[in-house]
């Protein structure tokens, strides 16, 4: 049923995005209350707006009155308003923890800071509901562009990392162009509805087959799969710890999705398990991402550059998860999914904190958050905690339903792959408590701030308590899952 | 630092340029519907009419202040085109559904053909300032990022 | 293989252009040599959707008052165009970006090749 809610939820991130330099040329006081406002507003409406969309059916939205597949059609359905709900509340946590950061590593850059975030999580939004083809490589790469900004808006060692970002970046925005490009040289339209019911008749064509191919390579260079994933260690490692958070929690989830709406529903699984079995082979390199991901993450010294090959590993699991080729291994994913935005979020949350108040960037450098800050290192131990996988964690339980759907599958090498992704995982994490509590202890040294802020403090607790809930409300959300996400006759 | 250019023919051919191209621009707006052009090209035209005389003249310490102008000029455009767009939705239409803006005596069609004006103009403003905020970043006064 | 040559040039014209991009793009190592590889990477790909809007005969998709009856054959197809004038947008906004980071590098260190900024920066 149509219904103005898309509109809605692009137009309020989008709105404030703008008006924020205009207000904060004269006053730089008013962004953040600016942003977080809009922040909010925008979580109550994409509530509204997935409750809707579960309880009543999809709400669409045509653009400028012209109706589908002539016109853009924006969509909610159960798969776009819960990711759209995660993207909203997770970002407004990032911006509410950001606020001290940013007063330190780049006062003086506060109005682009906060404009190009709120620009980013309207582009991320527009890419999540919209269900045009091309409209989604255009807010991909918006989001791109003010990511790339965002990587790079400290300066000094972080520019040449935004650079190497911004080259690759734009590869991947242009295959996936050309791939829909294929796909329209040989259906025609550019509706995503539309396209999947012209498909089954062009599905022989090698114009189809490349397409897919070039999608699906752009795809995974923006989402960070290996081993398209160069970008993502310098990246994540020297962008500035008021960025990484939402960089690293919602920015490569969306081409995830944009991935799963194209298989999945244009396709559709047996197409894309039997026909065109590119399940088959992104599930082989889905286990080698997570493996090697893992491995990788095991020898780094600096913590952000350990956490960004993690964020690799998850990016591997998850991508497995949706190759299994059963509905429970696709919910699975789309849990797995949901869980890695909150842990992702709080575990550069903690490395932000440690570095604003001990400058802390090693893992050794670590030790220093027993001295005074036990909100943190509370934060640190369960995110930890539940990316190894240890109930009641939400990292444990995405994992059970990854290893059900494995074995619903009889996919016996991505059960073998998860456990030892785990145990890698589970090696580099306690690795980590082994050098916060187990050795000797650090020379003392002043703490920038005796106490830490409130706003951190706040966010933090708010991702650790989510993690928990999200684990111990797991069947909740899988009954959502299955319900309203997963379209009958899968 | 942009220096003067030397030449007296640049600096005579830059005074009478400035002004042809800057009509040119209102032209190829205005004339969207009909002929190629629209907001992208009229935007590029009008910041080409900006920086010719910067090229030709040197940059003057007054033109520091039309940075900062340059971008809230081109985010009022971005408002204008935002705000015709978010017009019809809220009033219970869809974004950029110029059939249902409030403009008294038209019918949907003459409304369409004014709100397509209106959104050219909001996007050539966001176009030149951008293009010359992009400018002055990149000569040595700008404030880059 | 000949007949694509004879029959296909755009495409043959198409790919040549976006590996030419893509080669200037992962070999040269001065930075602004990179984005101008980039933005051949993306031109070829604009004149690959360009290509797919012409029609044989056809004129300009611009509907007069005095033709009553429509044929759509006889117009080309406006989609790609307007496609593409939104990626030739996104292509400069892309640009202006780089650039902006590529001053950036600059004034930050001095040089604009990137095996000498990998020296710097150890």
């Amino acid at each position: 049923m149509t219904s103005s809610l898309p509109g809605f939820l692009f137009a309020i991130p989008f709105f404030a995005a703008i008006v924020i330099p205009v207000v904060g040329f004269t006053n730089q006081k008013l962004c953040r209350p600016i942003a977080l406002g809009a922040l909010v507003f925008l979580s109550i409406v994409s509530v509204i707006g997935l409750s809707e969309a579960v309880s009543h059916g999809p709400l669409s939205h045509e653009f400028g009155g012209w109706a589908p597949p002539i016109g853009i059609e924006w969509v909610i359905d159960g798969l776009s308003g819960l990711l759209m709900v995660a993207i909203s509340v997770v970002s407004l946590i990032a911006l509410v923890h950001a606020g001290p950061l940013v007063e330190k590593e780049l006062s003086g850059r506060v109005i682009p800071f906060y404009s190009l975030s709120l620009l980013l999580i309207a582009a991320l939004g527009g890419m999540v509901l919209t269900g045009d083809l091309f409209n989604l490589f255009v807010f991909l790469e918006i989001g791109s562009l003010a990511s790339y900004v965002l990587v790079g808006v400290a300066g000094g060692r972080s520019l040449l990392s935004a650079y190497r970002y911004l080259i690759l970046g734009t590869i991947g925005a242009s295959l996936y162009l050309l791939g829909v490009g294929y796909f329209y040289a040989e259906t025609g339209t550019l509706n995503m509805a539309d396209m999947a019911q012209r498909l089954p008749d062009v599905l022989n064509s090698r114009a189809v087959l490349t397409g897919l191919i070039f999608i699906v390579l752009g795809l995974s260079i923006k989402m960070g799969l290996f081993p398209l994933h160069g970008w993502l260690p310098d990246a994540y490692t020297y962008a500035p710890d008021s960025c990484t958070p939402l960089l690293a929690s919602v920015v490569t989830k969306v081409p995830l999705y944009a991935f799963v709406r194209i298989a999945f529903w244009i396709f559709g699984m047996a197409t894309v398990s039997t026909q065109i079995p590119i399940l088959v082979v992104l599930g082989w390199v889905g286990a080698v991402a997570a493996i090697v991901g893992a491995y990788r993450a095991i020898w780094q010294e600096n913590f952000k550059r350990m956490l960004a090959y993690s964020s690799v590993s998850s990016m591997g699991l998850i991508m497995l998860g949706f190759s299994l080729g059963t509905e429970t291994g696709f919910a699975g994913g789309l849990f797995y999914v949901l869980a890695d935005t909150l842990m992702k979020a709080a575990l550069f949350g903690v490395a932000g904190a440690a570095s604003y108040q001990y400058g802390a960037s090693t893992v050794t450098d670590l030790a220093r958050l027993r001295r005074n800050m036990p909100w943190v290192l509370a934060a640190l131990v369960i995110s930890a905690l539940s990316m190894v996988g240890i109930p009641p964690t939400a990292g444990f339980f995405g994992k059970w339903h990854l290893v059900v759907g494995a074995l619903e599958a009889e996919n016996y090498f991505a059960v073998v792959a998860i456990l030892v992704t785990s145990m890698l995982t589970a090696l580099y994490f306690f690795r980590m408590f082994q050098r916060v509590w187990a050795e000797e202890p650090l020379p003392l040294v002043e703490p920038h701030v005796l106490e830490t802020p409130f706003p951190i403090k706040m966010s933090l607790g708010v991702l650790t308590f989510g993690i928990i809930a999200l684990g111990l409300g797991s069947d909740l959300v899988m009954g959502l899952i299955f319900e309203s996400v997963i379209p009958k006759g899968f | 630092m942009i220096r003067p250019h030397d030449s007296v023919i640049v600096h005579t051919l830059a005074r009478v340029f400035t002004p042809i191209i800057q009509l040119f621009a209102l032209y190829v707006l205005i004339h969207g519907h009909d002929s190629p052009g629209g907001g992208f090209q009229a935007g590029t035209l009008f910041a080409a009419s900006v920086i010719l005389p910067i090229l030709a003249f040197g940059i003057q310490d007054s033109q520091v202040v039309l940075e900062r102008r340059a971008i809230i000029f081109g985010a009022i455009g971005i408002l204008l085109y935002a705000g015709i767009g978010l017009l019809p939705l809220i009033l219970g239409g869809e974004f950029l559904n110029y059939g249902k803006l409030p403009i008294p005596g038209m019918e949907a069609s003459a409304r369409r053909h004014w709100g397509i004006l209106g959104i050219e103009i909001g996007v050539t403003m966001a176009v030149a300032a951008t293009a010359v905020s992009i400018f002055y970043s990149l000569s040595e006064r700008g404030e880059g990022e | 293989m000949a007949d694509i040559l004879l029959y296909r040039p755009h495409f043959v014209a198409f790919i040549i252009l976006f590996l030419l991009g893509m080669y200037i793009m992962v070999v040269s190592l001065n930075l602004v040599k990179k984005l101008i590889g980039m933005y051949i990477m993306q031109t070829s790909i604009i004149l690959f959707f360009i290509t797919l809007a012409v029609k044989k005969g056809s004129t300009i998709p611009i509907l007069l008052p005095s033709v009553t009856a429509l044929t759509p054959e006889a117009y080309a197809n406006p989609l790609p165009h307007v496609l593409m004038l939104t990626a030739i947008v996104v292509g400069v906004s892309t640009l202006g970006v780089s650039l902006a980071m590529v001053i950036a590098l600059y004034r930050e260190y001095n040089t604009l090749e990137e095996d000498q900024i990998l020296e710097k920066m150890k």
